[in-house]
């Protein structure tokens, strides 16, 4: 059901969110997707009379802070955190009507593509269990792709809901830096990261960014832009339309039916009124992307997360001393990937680095985006399959280790948390019953086009409202 | 071996604002502990900076009395590093565009007026307060937050006097101004000074030591004294100085050793992601420059222009923001401004004194004040009988009211004055002697004798006068 159907059914909403929180609960040891079951019973007897998502379930990453209710963004270390607040998105989507029925599963501080660095384990994808969701928003994804919820919020930082939204067979997107507010999400790299958020249509992607967007006092990098009506404004007329090929990316292809997917894809496009073009980044800036990415938000993050420390919350462990303490509490409470990053990010913000490392690294973001508006003069969308195959299956160790093999088009859709430009992933296609998505990457705020191009491919593949087969 | 001393000093100072500098928390001093903090403030997940306008304003108005020019563009930086008692771990502050730069204050020496040059003035905040107990430590998250100008001085001062009037001059202006209670016990004003020593003439600069904890002005002088006595006698006695951050010990008058090499810490200082730079309207700055409070140095310059009063004594006056302003009050109902201050430097402050009140907080009224004045000056009381006034019009009551109601009233009616005097002559011949051979002080004795006459009532100057008349004719 869509989320506008959800929200006219006025008297389904009740039994809708118990079967949703009951749902989520039964697939719990199946997928793994949930760090916190959130009961709506309160939040039923508490609806608005009106709103965009009345008595709609939906789903949070668990590093969205919800007051009282145990947020750990799947780190040891905040597995006792109770924030004293609200995100601003909650609070936006409580007054919208929606329901939350789940703190979802996520990779350690957002902080991977596999969602297996969850102190609570590995989310399983639920197009093939021997798969991962991807990550970070791993939870998220699932839970949106196995029927549970329509919607679900993640964030992305670098593809952490664009690249699961792939793999699980959904819409993930990835609205412009400042659409949506941040206030209140355990961050990752402050300028890297975006809230982000599955559903299963673009008809529903459109009503949830009409509900979570909007400046926000609280967070000085929110925008002021009036937030447009994105579901009256949808329009797949494809007339007049410039799509630009991701060049490189398409030239890295290895798998073969990604590219026929891909390919046959622009072809239908091009049929439905759109002019297709390549173009190709500069090689070296494209081989310069992943350390540039991961440079800039490892330092970051080094910083972001230095409050936690276990002395005003967290876990604590004990210490004679309160250097110590802090000490003992970060050596136990991060897992060692993320060790490893604060290691690298303190390395390149030291003084004797910083300039031929982090400052350089945001020279070259600069350099990145700069080509990537020249694309976006001409075009009005740029576009790319999401990855080159479907989901790495469990035992796949490759991913996330930080490795100098240059894999453009498995990293290239940081692109849009470079320039803070919407991003979204679509369904493409699917290979041996999992799913693969196609990203599309607009200008700065203007994600209306971003949708009316993401409506003309569901169009075109019928790839809307695809559920997972939960067997 | 003489020596060439090098001072410069830092100052952090808290300012005067509703709320914090990136959060809505309120700013409050001997609230009970962490009832004044917010999510932001504990350095929560998830919270963000919000900059406090007012702050900006503040730090404007500090740069624009001190002479700095303002950037109109507003970054802020993060400075990286653990402690407890920094609840982020790092702090927001702005290592490398400071709202203000290059400013001066200019002191009083010996030799004449000296320009102190400030390098800089940025904006940042506070940490929380830290109370180490024998087998913990408590930590209060109420100053968390609060914002702080740190003031950075360019080495140019060269001794503890000086260093003493740097920042006595910065505490007045900026007190003037409003932007900061300044109280140094209380911490609302902090100070690090700097100091080297190097042999006279050298130009190679010596290590230089950083004293802390110096919670009055009295404390810079006697803390500067004794640190450059200190490394003088390191270098005669064919030692090194160390780098330290050394510590003054109120009670020995000493500075003692806190730790070393304060200098290799790397703070991992970079831009703050989450506020983008600021573009202050020029119109905005304006409008704050341009609504200021008075500065101590044009007041002084008004009250020479206007009052005539001496330097010494405007010095004094302006010194106390609120007793100047209490002056001004009185001189709107008064022309006599040496009087005016004169009472209020002496027997006023006096009383202040005595009964633990500020002119604030007191009940004395400017016209009242400036009414016994009048009564002295028109003769209708002495000098000496408004002393006796002092404390109703401490109280607030009317003096003209009391001294009527006392039977003050002075005798000024010549007609029975000259009858006293002449009684009291009649009945001194041998004063009256003493006079004709030229000894003076037999007037004094006379008017003395006139005084007793009146009980006191009659007025002084007049008597005085009209006995040297009087003793003329009868010799």
């Amino acid at each position: 059901m869509m989320i506008a159907e959800m929200v006219k059914d006025r008297e389904g909403a009740e039994k809708r969110c118990l079967e949703a929180y009951e749902k989520a609960k039964q697939l719990q040891e199946k997928y793994n997707d949930v760090i916190t079951f959130v009961d709506p019973t309160e939040q039923l007897k508490n609806l608005p009379e009106e709103g965009l998502m009345r008595g709609v379930p939906i789903a949070l990453k668990d590093n969205v802070s919800t007051k009282g209710i145990l947020t750990t963004a799947g780190s040891r270390i905040l597995s006792n955190y109770v924030p004293v607040f609200d995100a601003k998105i909650v609070t936006k989507l409580k007054e919208a009507g929606a329901v939350v029925i789940a703190k979802a599963s996520m990779d350690e501080l957002a902080m991977g593509g596999t969602n297996k660095t969850c102190f609570t384990g590995a989310s399983l994808n639920p197009w093939d269990t021997s798969r991962m969701t991807g990550g970070s928003s791993g939870g998220s994804a699932a839970l949106v792709a196995s029927g549970v919820v329509p919607m679900a919020i993640g964030s992305d930082t670098g593809d952490s809901v664009r690249k699961p939204a792939s793999f699980c067979g959904i819409v993930g997107v990835k609205p412009t830096y400042g659409r949506i507010s941040r206030y209140g999400i355990i961050p990752y790299s402050s300028s890297l990261d975006h809230v982000g958020y599955f559903t299963r249509s673009i008809k529903d992607a459109c009503v949830a960014l009409k509900v979570l967007a909007g400046r926000d006092d609280r967070d000085m990098t929110s925008s002021f832009r009036e937030v447009p009506d994105y579901s009256a404004l949808l329009n797949s007329d494809l007339h007049g339309r410039k799509i630009a090929v991701f060049g490189n990316v398409r030239d890295g292809l290895t798998n073969a039916n990604t590219a026929k997917l891909f390919d046959d894809l622009m072809e239908s496009l091009k049929a439905k009124g759109a002019e297709i073009t390549v173009f190709r980044f500069d090689e070296a800036l494209m081989k310069a992307m992943l350390p540039t990415y991961y440079l800039i938000a490892n330092c970051e993050a080094t910083s972001n997360h230095s409050n936690l420390d276990g002395i005003r919350f967290g876990v604590r462990e004990p210490g004679d001393s309160m250097e110590e303490i802090m000490t003992n509490s970060r050596t136990k409470g991060f897992g060692p990937l993320i060790r490893k990053r604060f290691v690298i990010g303190s390395y390149g913000l030291f003084e004797e680095n910083q300039e031929r490392l982090f400052r350089k690294a945001q020279k070259v973001r600069r350099l990145i985006v700069q080509q990537l508006n020249e694309c976006l003069k001409d075009a009005d969308c740029l576009i790319a399959p999401a990855s080159n195959d479907i989901a790495p299956l469990l035992n796949d160790d490759s991913r996330d280790q930080l490795s100098d093999e240059y894999l453009v088009v498995e990293n290239h859709m940081v692109i849009g948390n470079f320039s803070g430009y919407p991003s979204m992933t679509v369904p493409m296609g699917f290979e041996n019953g999992c799913p693969l998505g196609i990203n599309l990457t607009c200008r700065a705020f203007d994600e209306e086009t971003m949708f009316d191009i993401g409506r003309a491919i569901e169009e075109i593949t019928g790839y809307e409202n695809l559920t997972a087969e939960v067997k | 071996m003489e020596y060439d001393v090098t001072i410069g000093i830092e100052i952090h100072c808290e300012l005067k604002t509703v709320t914090k500098m990136f959060s809505g928390a309120p700013c409050t001093f001997g609230r009970k502990a962490n009832t004044c903090t917010n999510e932001i403030d504990l350095g929560h997940p998830g919270a963000m900076p919000c900059v406090n306008k007012d702050a900006v304003a503040r730090a404007i108005e500090a740069c624009t009395a001190l002479h700095l020019t303002i950037d109109p563009l507003v970054k802020f930086d993060r400075k990286n590093y653990y402690y407890s008692d920094l609840p982020k771990g790092f702090q927001i502050t702005q290592q490398f565009h400071p709202i203000g730069r290059n400013g001066y204050v200019v002191i009083d020496t010996a030799e004449g007026e000296k320009k102190i040059r400030i390098n800089r003035i940025h904006m940042e905040e506070d940490t929380a307060k830290q109370f180490h107990l024998t087998t913990k430590t408590l930590l209060d998250y109420n100053r968390a937050g609060t914002p702080l100008i740190e003031i950075v001085s360019e080495p140019d001062m060269t001794s503890g006097e000086e260093a003493q009037k740097y920042v006595e001059a910065l505490r007045q202006t900026l007190y003037y101004i409003g932007v900061s209670d300044v109280r140094m016990e209380e911490g609302s004003m902090r100070c690090d000074v700097n100091v080297s020593i190097k042999p006279k003439g050298s130009d190679v600069f010596g290590t230089k030591n950083e004293i802390k904890n110096l919670n009055s002005i009295s404390n810079i002088g006697k803390a500067v004294d004794f640190e450059v006595e200190r490394q003088k006698q390191i270098l005669e006695s064919g030692g090194k100085v160390e780098q330290e951050t050394r510590r003054f010990d109120e009670k020995s008058g000493e500075t003692v050793l806190m730790r070393r090499k304060e200098g290799n810490v790397d703070y991992k200082f970079f831009p703050e992601p989450n506020i983008f730079p600021i573009r202050l309207d020029a119109n905005w700055i304006r409008s704050i420059q341009e609504s200021m409070p008075e500065l101590p140095d044009a007041r002084k310059e008004r009250y020479t222009r206007d009052y005539g009063l001496s330097e010494h004594d405007i010095g004094i006056l302006i010194a106390n923001k609120e007793l100047s302003e209490f002056f001004e009050e009185v001189m709107k109902h008064t022309q006599n401004a040496k009087s005016a201050c004169n009472w209020l430097l002496s027997d006023v402050s006096g009383w202040l004194n005595r009964n633990e009140k500020t002119i604030e907080n007191c009940d004395l009224k400017p016209e009242n004040l400036a009414k016994l004045i009048a009564m002295i000056d028109s003769g209708k009381i002495s000098s000496k009988q408004a002393k006796e006034l002092l404390n109703d019009l401490m109280e607030g009551k009317d003096p003209e009211a009391v001294a009527k109601e006392k039977g003050m009233e002075q005798v000024s009616d010549t007609g029975a004055l000259e009858k006293m005097i002449e009684d009291v002559l009649d009945a001194n011949p041998q004063a009256i002697a003493d006079f004709a051979a030229g000894k003076d002080r037999a007037v004094g004795f006379l008017v003395g004798q006139v005084m007793k006459a009146s009980r006191g009532k009659a007025n002084p100057g007049l008597v005085n006068k009209m006995i040297g008349e009087a003793l003329k004719k009868r010799i």
